[in-house]
């Protein structure tokens, strides 16, 4: 072999040797740095409903940057995005097509409207989805969305059955107050159901509410009828009207079912601190129920959520708010699937992720502390957490009425 | 026949609170041509500030109000000044567009304070009992409603009729060419219908405040809930505005007491004073006391 040709081999080895150290280096220089795992959020900070999106994005928001500063996933960090839709569906599948070209893994929608209109597009991408929104009607022709606890329906006809099971005199007389939306209407037809399977209280009037600035006659109707329960399903500013119009009238109960007045319940965005700030006093002895674990109540969680807001500086009002708690609990399901599938030294992908949160129930059930009860999902059952809890306003805060329940009827009518 | 007293009361007491929230649209458009789609978000500033001065700067509401009314007058001055006053001149439909603009900056501004996206309610500073004749209640909010709308309504007749400015205004939204040839200053009567409406925008926001509880979505609202109002009672009559007002608000009440709940009817309310608009402007389009011009060429 010529000198020159010796030289050229010994260059093209060194060059070679070179390559696998310098591909080492960056290896062991990536282990050190660690993965950054790509979520996306897209949700209504601005326009109508966000005094809920507001609180919500900060609770996801606060929990990932926690996770990431407490180095919960090692060196492994999650990048949560946030982008504003100002609950607009348009908007909403523009921030998702650009999450999907960032390379996402997991997807935290907001709406019922938006999640429904891409609920064939989570599907074609195969994304696992945690939306705000808890309509049961998400899950039908779906296999990626994952609700984070009970539906509106189950709510509901879980409030139905309290009311059925607490009630005293003939069969109970119910009007619904819900939002003339796909959201407000979604529970009408499974309690519906639930009395044709035999729940004991009869249905008076479903009452679709506007912008109203006097309930008068339609509470009165109400009483002309008997009702003596009104079950509402829509957003806290309408139920805080109708609150005032009936105290004014002097026809809200006091107590539960008391006799010739009215019982306000309500399901979860009908309630919170926001009810208090709108309506005020006549809040007062409203009924809510939630899966939720409220800062009212004194207790372990409600010490690490009011210390996870101040660490991240944020107002009494935020900490307190239980959509903050619900933005929390979403950001807890998502870190902790990928928590779990690195652990089995799985590739973090959306399909890991997916099978992660299908595997979440029965030894592997997720108890975030932030609800009521344990995180179970499964090919059959994809509303995380079942428990409710029912809470009542008391002296102006929301006060934990008994230990926590479970929907039977929503069983027997699925 | 207490229920049937009851809702006319009640309609009485919606329909003035409509009023007073359509006077707005009504006094700009009666001397510019002009239809700000952007004063729902003024009605919904107007209750912000009471707010803000009653609870934050602990000033009374009282005098709040009135103070929260006088920074609203100069707020839509200042608005008319900023952004319209270059527009004179210009094709209405510009200007319309200027306050769907205009509409999204308030809404950008109004996110960027703590009212944007939080749930506030005004200090109780009337009785909570309810005043009672004969069966037929009234809440002593929507009493003050009535009363300040009432007095609003007659302060700005009285204005058009008989104040110079006020007859100015009407010149000019007759005229505006013949009205410069007479000496009236046709922007400084277009920046005072802005200021006027402003005013009357924050009488509004504030008593909707008190009975819907200060949740932006909800007060920014009326501006566009109130449309058929003023479409009905016609775009350039303030007593159009309380005629309609009160109509709306019967009509509603009426709706609710006797439709909703029977024949299987549900949400009549909300659906039929737009049906009832439209039938009505089949036969008048100008509305109920609308000015029908006719233009000879």
């Amino acid at each position: 072999m010529k000198k020159g040709k010796k030289f050229l081999v010994v260059v093209f080895l060194t060059l070679i040797a070179c390559a696998f150290l310098l591909n080492a280096c960056a290896k062991k220089e990536e282990e050190k740095e660690g993965v950054v795992y790509k979520l996306g959020l897209s949700l209504a900070i601005t326009g109508p409903t966000s005094d809920a999106g507001n609180p919500y994005s900060k609770g996801v928001e606060d929990y990932f940057n926690y996770v990431n500063d407490t180095k919960m996933l090692g060196n492994d960090t999650i990048e949560c995005i946030i982008k504003d839709d100002q609950y607009k569906t348009d908007i909403t599948k523009r921030n998702f097509e650009d999450f999907l070209s960032n390379g996402i893994v997991l997807y935290l929608n907001y709406s019922t409207g938006s999640t429904l209109a891409l609920k064939k597009d989570f599907d074609e991408e195969k994304i696992p989805t945690i939306p705000a929104s808890f309509h049961a009607g998400n899950l039908v022709d779906s296999s990626y969305i994952f609700l984070p606890i009970a539906s509106y329906s189950e709510q509901t006809v879980g409030l139905a059955e309290y009311v059925v099971n607490n009630h005293q005199g003939d069969m109970a007389k119910v009007a619904m107050f819900i939002h003339p939306s796909a959201f407000g209407r979604g529970p009408v037809e499974d309690l519906q159901k639930a009395v044709e399977a035999g729940l004991k209280m009869d249905i008076i009037e479903v009452v679709e509410h506007g912008k109203d600035l006097d309930n008068t006659a339609m509470l009165q109707r109400l009483l002309s009828k008997n009702v003596q329960y009104v079950i509402c399903h829509t957003v806290q500013s309408p139920v805080a009207t109708l609150l005032t119009d009936a105290e004014r009238l002097g026809i809200a109960a006091k107590s539960f079912g008391e006799s010739g007045k009215l019982t306000f319940l309500g399901v979860h965005y009908t309630g919170g601190n926001d009810l208090i700030a709108l309506a005020g006093a006549a809040s007062e002895s409203f009924l809510w129920t939630t899966s939720y674990v409220l800062t009212s109540e004194p207790g372990k969680w409600t010490d690490k959520q009011l210390d996870l807001a101040k660490k991240y500086n944020r107002d009494d009002k935020t900490a307190n708010s239980h959509n903050y708690t619900n933005g929390i609990m979403v950001a807890q399901v998502a870190a902790e699937v990928i928590l779990r599938a690195k652990d089995k030294g799985l590739e973090i992908t959306r399909d890991n992720l997916y099978k992660e949160l299908l595997a979440m129930n029965g030894g592997n059930a997720f108890e975030p502390g932030s609800t009521v009860g344990p995180v179970t999902y499964s090919e059959t059952d994809r509303a995380g957490v079942d428990q409710l809890q029912l809470y009542v306003v008391k002296d102006g805060v929301f006060t934990a009425v008994g230990s926590t329940f479970q929907s039977e009827y929503i069983k027997k009518i699925k | 026949m207490t229920y049937f007293f009851q809702l006319v009361v009640s309609g009485i007491v919606v329909g003035s609170i409509y009023a007073l929230s359509a006077l707005g649209f009504v006094l700009i458009y009666k001397s510019s041509r002009v239809l700000n789609i952007a004063h729902g978000q003024i009605i919904a500033a107007g209750a912000f500030i009471t707010y803000a001065l009653t609870v934050w700067a602990g000033i009374p509401i009282y005098i709040s109000f009135v103070l929260s009314m006088i920074i609203t007058f100069f707020l839509a001055m200042s608005v008319e000044r900023i952004f319209l006053r270059r527009l004179i001149g210009e094709p209405i439909i510009s200007v319309i567009m200027v306050t769907i603009g205009l509409m999204s900056i308030l809404d950008g501004l109004i996110y960027l304070t703590p009212f944007g996206a939080e749930n506030f309610s005004f200090p109780k500073f009337l009785p909570n009992t309810p005043i009672l004749f004969g069966g037929v209640s009234i809440s002593w909010t929507q009493l003050v409603g009535v009363i300040i709308t009432i007095l609003m309504i007659i302060g700005f007749s009285w204005f058009f009729k008989k104040s110079t400015m006020g007859i100015s205004m009407r010149a000019v939204s007759d005229d505006q060419l013949a009205s410069m040839s007479v000496g009236i200053s046709v922007p400084k009567v277009f920046g005072l219908a802005w200021a006027t409406a402003g005013l009357s925008a924050a009488a509004a926001g504030t008593i909707l405040g008190n009975i819907t509880g200060l949740n932006f979505d909800t007060l920014h609202a009326f501006g566009i809930i109130v449309f058929p109002v003023v479409i009905l009672g016609g775009l350039d009559s303030v007593l159009g505005a309380v005629v309609a007002g009160i109509i709306m608000g019967l009509i509603q009440q009426f709706a609710k007491g006797y439709l909703d709940g029977n024949f299987g009817l549900y949400g009549t309310g909300q659906v039929l004073p737009y049906i009832i608009l439209l039938v009505i402007l089949l036969f008048k389009p100008h509305g109920l006391f609308g000015i029908h011009e006719i233009e000879r060429v």
